[in-house]
């Protein structure tokens, strides 16, 4: 049914009915998520300059942030997600070390973000200046936090403070968990840059924070933000085996391969299935997962055009 | 498998009849990737925000440093990199001036260099894309056996990457094919002589897989980063008047069956050879 005749058969029976009748539709329908999400922004604030072949004239965070609203609109209950790799890139990271950006995305309205490996290009602390910038700032969206269960930060309490091991967000009939997950430093990070910083297994940290965010936080939909890449054929850990070592996870929103992928992949693994996305880089694309409670559990949205795999 | 969506469309249109919530028309689940296209305005708030920023950045980023009429350009794996070629030549000679000494041999990694120089103008902002990164350059001592070392896990890991001070040349076949590498004069390397190598923090640091480098002794580190000395290059030869050209093809000759072999990581190379 259409927005506009549902209302309207709605309009008429209520009146009929002699009930009182909301003007808009303020609350979200029960049981139902939508995902939005970028990967691998890399400073890119303005779109595409030309001579950047079929990415010319793409991106830009201000219309990414008009999408953003216009989607938040029409889906109701929503989250914004970043799968990291938000610095460098273009000279607004050279100039602006990265607050910039942050910045930019509170405006934009994130919920939550991931550091990938280029977050830690000037270092531990400009990181963290970064972030602090953010928090700062005047503006009525929250400051949003960062999500990883691989980084031990014993070592940079100031940037540990900040990043939080998985969080819990409850929508009407859904509550949905959020951790995050890192790539190895080792040969991507300069040693100084990631100082007091160590990297653990990501499959091996994720599985007891699923296993949390699954049976005492009692998550519905359980969403791991994703900086190891999509399909990394020289190491151990990528988005295509997560779902073979970690059972539980329903969407994976990847990053650092630049993957472009039009439509989510679908990995069956022991609990059900995973959703692994990631929509290219530079913020050419958004991305976009719809999920639904069916019969007490996440279901994603079906789409004919999902290749499956495994 | 049916479709859950359908089903949850008629649940909640119920309940808002028997109860107060009124939810908007549910629309069919949906998964994409949304293209950010010209179409879609920006936004007001947003665009006021960036634009003194990006007023900024124009200002500074917009400044015209040489000509460049042929551009500079990278080449694909296995091929001559030319772009990188200049970036290592560019090392070196400014690794000499800050230790005041001769420095034989400079490598970076092709990975580091994020754009090619088109041709035309070149303007500060350029240099900036080619090189985001803040590695700075630092200056070594290596061997002559771990400079052959060196240049031999560049080529077998990263089909070759950019050099300054040597001639690499790559022959016979895939299945067996032989490594020479000499000074770039033609003249022998000597495994024991020690020499002055110019490198970045990152290589030297282990990143990009040339374990060799990270052997590299009494490091000095030279507080330039790569990107100041591109644009300290470039400028002097604006304001001498001359345009920017790349360097001469040849350093790495690899005919292009072994670039193919090399890419598709099938090259078995013998243990090199340290004379013509």
């Amino acid at each position: 049914m259409k927005r506009r005749d549902f209302l309207a058969a709605l309009g008429a029976t209520a009146a009929a009915a002699g009930l009182p009748l909301k003007a808009a539709p303020a609350e979200a329908p029960s049981g139902r998520i939508t995902l939005l999400h970028t990967n691998d922004t890399h400073s890119h604030i303005e779109p595409f300059g030309p001579g950047n072949g079929s990415l010319s004239g793409r991106g830009g965070v201000a219309r990414r942030a008009t999408l953003v609203k216009r989607l938040r609109a029409e889906v109701g209950a929503s989250l914004l997600l970043d799968a990291g790799d938000v610095f460098q890139g273009t000279p607004y990271f050279n100039e602006y070390k990265g607050r910039l950006d942050y910045r930019l995305m509170r405006m934009v309205g994130y919920d939550a973000g991931t550091l990938g490996n280029h977050d830690f290009d000037n270092g531990v602390d400009l990181l963290v200046q970064a972030m602090e910038s953010m928090e700062r700032m005047d503006h009525p969206n929250p400051p949003f936090p960062f999500v990883n269960c691989n980084f031990d930060f014993a070592g940079a309490p100031e940037l540990g403070k900040r990043v939080r091991p998985y969080l819990v967000r409850d929508f009407p009939g859904i509550r949905v968990g959020i951790t995050g997950v890192g790539v190895a430093f080792a040969g991507l990070v300069a040693p100084k840059n990631h100082e007091g910083v160590g990297w653990r297994n990501p499959f091996e940290s994720l599985k007891p924070v699923v296993k949390h965010l699954r049976e005492v936080e009692k998550a519905d939909l359980v969403v791991v933000l994703s900086h190891l890449g999509y399909q990394m054929l020289d190491g151990e850990f990528d988005d295509l085996r997560l779902p073979a070592h970690v059972p539980g996870v329903d969407a994976i929103i990847g990053g650092h391969s630049h993957t472009f992928l039009d439509t989510p992949t679908r990995v069956p693994q022991a609990l059900g299935e995973t959703l692994i996305f990631q929509v290219g880089f530079g913020g050419v694309n958004l991305g976009r997962m719809d999920f639904a409670m069916v019969r007490g559990q996440a279901k994603a949205a079906s789409g004919s055009s999902m290749p499956v795999e495994g | 498998m049916p479709n859950p969506l359908k089903r949850s469309l008629l649940i909640p249109a119920l309940l808002s009849f028997l109860g107060a919530h009124q939810p908007p028309a549910v629309k069919p689940g949906q998964a994409e990737s949304i293209p950010v296209t010209s179409a879609i305005a920006d936004d007001p708030a947003l665009a006021a925000t960036i634009a003194p920023y990006a007023a900024k950045i124009k200002a500074s980023f917009g400044q015209p440093l040489v000509k460049a009429p042929q551009g500079l350009f990278r080449g694909r794996r296995g091929e001559e990199n030319l772009l990188g070629y200049w970036v290592a030549d560019t090392m070196r000679e400014a690794a000499r001036q800050a230790i005041d000494a001769p420095v034989r041999f400079a490598i970076t990694n092709s990975g580091g260099l994020r754009a090619n120089l088109r041709p035309g103008q070149l303007k500060v902002e350029d240099i900036y894309e080619l090189m985001p990164f803040e590695n700075e350059l630092v200056v070594v001592e290596l061997t002559g056996a771990e400079v052959i070392q060196v240049v031999r896990e560049g080529l077998l890991r990263r089909g070759g990457e950019p050099c300054s001070g040597v001639r690499v040349k790559v022959e016979g076949t895939p299945a067996k094919a032989l490594l020479t590498i000499t000074w770039a004069d033609g003249s022998p390397i000597d495994p024991a002589e020690v020499v002055k190598v110019a490198t970045t923090d990152y290589l030297y640091g282990g990143g990009d897989a040339i374990p060799t480098l990270r052997k590299g002794r009494k490091p000095f580190t030279t507080g330039l980063t790569l990107r100041q000395i591109l644009l300290d290059r470039c400028a002097a030869l604006g304001r001498a008047g001359r345009d920017l050209l790349p360097p001469a093809p040849g350093r790495y000759q690899v005919p292009a069956e072994l670039q193919e072999a090399l890419r598709e990581k099938k090259l078995n190379l013998q243990e090199p050879g340290v004379r013509p």
